[in-house]
């Protein structure tokens, strides 16, 4: 299928097979403000050589949620749902006290410690990882 | 039968019976308890948790023990065989318990919780609060008392925290439609604690949502919709 351009969300990869453009390019829209928090940082070392330090995740919005423009992220494996979570919602620039949850299988939403890896080992197909993400309000 | 996010006691029956199927596959501790004159009733289970926030419990609650096989541990451990992970020597252990229950006047199932100490005194709603997952903290903290109340338990009588279930059938909505059209069967129950739960410290392991997708197109996936079947004869 036509990738999107793909985007790091932490590290540039270097060895990952299907980065062909440099990590760094940013997607057609501004670069995205990655968190402070140690969720996203630019790159800048990366181990050469560790093919599988990260996973490929292809971001979908469920309901009236905002479509990301880059939809295509290689995420480090031990990044958390809640670290995800903190940089789609800066990257849609979500208030923070919207809730946004993630759902793997469409819905169910892992909790906010799991690890995308594990996710990716569970319930990625086609060497990637299918999320969903939808805004909402879970209370009042 | 009522269909997506509004549904009635015997769906909700259903949906809560096929959740238990899976926890007692996987030993995470989840019951069924009816009311006396069980014409309702509701499912629930405890875990222990040291204060600290280390969980030493067996029901998969915390991250780091969270996997993807089934936990082989019974339920609610006798305290002596309990394994503290981290020396605490002013620990304190807390239990929890989480009642699903059907709410008819919102049709939806609502989360009712409750924690104490091993002495039997209560955690306060402060105490609550400092439990709620960072992701959650900045939504509640906004409104509080409109997000997680004390209320009586319709069925025990006693004074539970309730997360409160008004804005449930809305953020239901866009999930279930977009999971419907690929799997029929989705589990409401799971899928809504999958949800809520982790704002009050209860993490569904991760084979729940794998239950759920077994049933998509699958052989097994004919007994859910045989069951329905017969509930919507009713």
């Amino acid at each position: 299928m036509a990738e999107e351009q793909e985007s790091t969300l932490l590290l540039p990869p270097s060895a990952a097979p299907e980065a062909e453009v440099p990590a760094e390019v940013s997607p057609e829209t501004a670069t995205p403000e990655p968190p402070s928090s140690a969720a996203v940082s630019p790159g800048t070392e990366e181990p050469v050589g560790d093919t599988k330090k990260k996973i490929d995740i292809l971001l979908k919005a469920v309901g009236d949620t905002p479509i990301m423009k880059t939809k295509k992220w290689a995420v480090e494996r031990t990044r958390t749902i809640q670290g995800l979570i903190d940089f789609i919602k800066k990257f849609l620039k979500l208030v923070a006290s919207e809730q946004l949850f993630i759902y793997v299988n469409q819905s169910f939403a892992p909790s906010p410690d799991q690890e995308v890896g594990t996710l990716y080992e569970c319930f990625g197909s086609d060497g990637k990882l299918v999320l969903h993400y939808c805004k909402s309000q879970a209370w009042g | 039968m009522e269909e997506d996010e509004f549904f009635g006691e015997k769906t909700f029956q259903h949906y809560c019976a096929e959740f238990i199927k899976h926890s007692q596959k996987i030993g995470d501790g989840w019951e069924w308890r009816a009311s006396k004159d069980c014409s309702d009733g509701y499912m629930c289970k405890t875990h222990f948790q040291v204060k600290n926030g280390t969980a030493m419990s067996h029901q998969g609650t915390s991250a780091h023990v969270q996997t993807f096989l089934p936990m082989e541990e019974a339920v609610d451990p006798p305290l002596d065989d309990f394994e503290v992970t981290e020396t605490t020597t002013a620990a304190e252990v807390i239990k929890y318990e989480y009642h699903v229950l059907y709410s008819c006047s919102y049709q939806v199932p609502v989360l009712y919780f409750r924690a104490s100490f091993l002495d039997g005194r209560p955690l306060a709603l402060k105490d609550i609060w400092e439990g709620v997952h960072e992701c959650y903290k900045m939504r509640l903290l906004q409104g509080p008392w409109d997000t997680i109340t004390q209320q009586e338990h319709p069925i025990l009588g006693q004074p539970f925290f309730v997360l409160h279930p008004c804005k449930t059938s809305e953020f239901m909505i866009p999930v279930l439609k977009n999971s419907q059209k690929i799997n029929r069967n989705v589990n409401y129950i799971t899928s809504w604690l999958s949800m809520v739960g982790p704002a009050v410290g209860l993490n569904l392991p991760l084979s729940y949502a794998t239950a759920a997708s077994q049933e998509e197109g699958n052989v097994s996936g004919q007994d859910s919709s045989i069951e329905r079947k017969s509930l919507e004869e009713h």
